[in-house]
């Protein structure tokens, strides 16, 4: 006898809540290993003290850089409303990831074995909203808490307004987001969301910038209005928890898995120290929503010929790496005003950030063999067509940076100049990383040697830069 | 009146200026399969995934037996079983475990799973852990997991794929049972052994 299709009398007779399919999930998994709830505290536990401790060391060290001497002294308003900006630029960026994210996911075998059955989908996500909501409060609290801190706070009650802006923003972000997953496609109101303080970004940093170098300067707010910002992110926090719970039955299996290859590729991407696991896929998915382009032939001549045009066709057709190569240019400008001392520095590494934007067919070229070989000629020579594109993009982004910085000795403008260019050919051309490499055994545990060197490939040559500029500049 | 197990209506997909599917409709009776045909890239799988929830379409709608396919609704998934290429295993449950676990969540026991496992042939991995399996036994792992659970709709992405031919021939004959029963049964499949042997009406797209 084989077994036949069962009825549907009743669909949902027996079906058991989702307490009972956790339950059941997780009895199953305990089965085959003995990671308990303890080992799982533990490692939280571990985790927020190096959070915690590396966090008020690093935000230390960086109030003392910021009043040393070395950085320079900016104009009273500079930095404040500089500070603004980038808070509001971060919490864009932060928002996009919310949505890229999810942020509410399912693994794609829990979406697979458990989530496809006719469980209640609200009781299934509300733990893990719950989660996400407490995790984003903490989150933005100590947030909150660096940047007053950073900014010379020290009065335990204004860290503590602080901490609470910082909370109430983060979870009125989180809450909404939830809500705009559930929402139908083609809503605009969650990508206006993320554009307004990108936006409110740039012209901050526009008004700024042109303020500082041909007025007297932006004069900063007598106090920074952080009661004001409790007071409106608290209610909306709670409107959005409200509207959140409400949602989580309309979260659907497309954006749930979607957020999951995201955060699965993320942490492979982490654990792996490979981040191109992940640039992988946003790269994917953004040729994915392009969809389809208009092809035309290419001009006549050397084959090197047809592979440069190829290599700008590629950046028209990508604009937003164009756009992020302008907008490093603003964000020079800003450094400039900001940290004095530091703009040379700044230069090197926001140069770096240009060029790399730019190196998008050095990496398709450098990591596929099958590639080279389709497209013929040595390996050198390709990789030479290909540096072009960045290598005039990091020329020109330098030049229109150069008022930015003090002119150092004749040959260092240059030379650091090429350098970028070098270190963007070394991180475009790093091949697959290799896993079978030496490890260290420490009294911090075992340390990848071989892998961290693959990874620094570029960054490391930029170190040098870095530190080249500083000594020398 | 008779309602259609499954009914499509205007469904189109785009990506980017690419539009994949195209103004796609038809209906599917009770105890009938359907497949769906066409050139590699013409929206096969992704009219399944449509359908299933999976992805969204942007215009056009599902309807199960008269309901509007909302994912979200449990009723509707209750009703459509679906082995898509997207499934994924967890890494620390064993075969039977698996099936026990979509038995469980649709409300009903693990009678079935004995009997779908003898007969995918999986007795002897029952308990192997994912990560041990041939890709043929995840096929027909994927494939169990429809079986063992109540379906009034079952969509299939190409079972035959990584099937040998005792497999396929057991496919063949249990996509009949299944039309027997009363399922509706929307498959996309590129064998012209089993379309023929199995299949009633065919449905064209990206012609």
């Amino acid at each position: 006898m084989t077994a036949g299709p069962a009825t549907v009398t009743d669909t949902l007779a027996g079906v058991p809540t989702a307490r009972q399919v956790r339950t059941h999930l997780r009895k199953a998994r305990s089965r085959h290993h003995d990671h308990s709830l303890g080992d799982v505290l533990g490692d939280a536990y571990v985790m927020v003290l190096f959070v915690g401790m590396y966090g008020w060391f690093a935000i230390s060290a960086s109030r003392d850089l910021l009043d040393s001497p070395t950085v320079g002294q900016a104009e009273p308003g500079v930095r404040w409303w500089l500070a603004i900006a980038a808070l509001l630029a971060g919490a864009g960026l932060a928002w996009r990831a919310l949505r890229a994210l999810g942020p509410l996911l399912v693994t794609p075998a829990t979406q697979s074995w458990a989530t496809s059955a006719p469980v209640d989908r609200q009781a299934w996500l509300a733990p893990r909203f719950v989660l996400l909501l407490v995790g984003a409060a903490a989150g933005t609290a100590a947030l909150g808490v660096a940047v007053a801190a950073l900014g010379g706070v020290s009065d335990p009650t204004a860290l503590g307004w602080a901490a609470a802006a910082g909370a109430g923003w983060g979870a009125a972000a989180l809450a909404l987001s939830v809500v705009a997953q559930s929402s139908r496609s083609g809503r605009r109101w969650p990508t206006v969301v993320g554009a307004v303080p990108m936006a409110a970004a740039a012209v901050i940093t526009t008004v700024v910038v042109l303020v500082g170098r041909f007025g007297d300067g932006l004069p900063r707010p007598a106090t920074t209005p952080t009661i004001a910002l409790v007071a409106l992110a608290v209610p909306l926090a709670g409107l959005g928890t409200i509207l959140a719970v409400r949602a989580l039955p309309r979260v659907d299996r497309a954006t749930l898995t979607t957020g999951a290859q995201f955060a699965n590729a993320a942490a492979t991407a982490t654990i792996l120290l490979d981040p191109s696991l992940l640039a992988n896929l946003v790269e994917s998915r953004r040729w994915r929503r392009i969809g389809r382009v208009r092809s035309r032939r290419f001009l006549p001549g050397p084959g090197w010929w047809a592979l440069l045009q190829a290599d700008v066709r590629r950046l028209r057709r990508h604009p937003s790496a164009v756009l992020i190569w302008a907008a490093l240019i603003g964000v020079q400008y800003a450094a400039a005003l900001a940290l004095p001392g530091l703009a040379g520095a700044a230069q090197v590494v926001f140069a770096y950030l240009a060029a790399d934007r730019l190196t998008g067919g050095l990496r398709a070229v450098s990591r596929s063999p099958g590639l080279r070989r389709a497209l013929g000629g040595s390996d050198n020579l390709l990789r030479g067509i290909h540096v072009v594109v960045p290598a005039v993009g990091a020329g020109l982004w330098w030049l229109l940076t150069l008022p930015t910085v003090d002119p150092g000795p004749a040959w260092l403008a240059p030379t650091l100049a090429l350098g970028v260019v070098a270190a963007a050919f070394r991180a475009g051309t790093r091949p697959p990383i290799d896993y079978g490499g030496a490890t260290v055994n420490t009294p911090f545990g075992m340390i990848p040697v071989d892998l961290l060197r693959q990874g620094s490939r570029g960054p490391a040559l930029l170190a040098v830069l870095v530190l080249v500029q500083l000594f020398l500049g | 009146m008779i309602v259609d197990a499954l009914s499509v209506r205007g469904l189109s997909r785009n990506f980017g200026d690419l539009v994949v599917l195209d103004d796609v409709s038809f209906t599917l009776p009770a105890g009938r399969i359907a497949v769906v045909l066409g050139p590699n890239g013409s929206g096969k799988t992704t009219l399944l995934r449509c359908v299933v929830g999976a992805d969204r379409p942007d215009s056009g709608e599902v309807l199960v037996q008269g309901r509007r396919a909302d994912e979200t609704d449990p009723q509707v998934r209750a009703l459509v079983a679906a082995a898509l290429d997207d499934i994924d295993f967890f890494p620390d449950l064993s075969v039977v475990e698996h099936l026990e676990l979509v038995a469980y969540a649709h409300g009903g026991d693990a009678e079935p799973v004995e009997e779908v496992l003898a007969e995918l042939g999986l007795e002897p991995a029952r308990d192997q852990l994912p990560v041990t399996l041939s890709s043929g036994q995840r096929r027909r792992l994927a494939l169990a997991s429809c079986f063992v659970r109540p379906r009034r709709v079952l969509i299939l992405d190409e079972p035959e794929q990584r099937l040998d031919v005792r497999g396929r021939q057991w496919l063949a004959d249990r996509l009949l049972r299944e039309r027997a029963a009363g399922t509706a049964v929307l498959l996309a499949s590129h064998d012209p052994e089993l379309i023929d042997a199995v299949v009633d009406e065919r449905i064209e797209i990206g012609k």
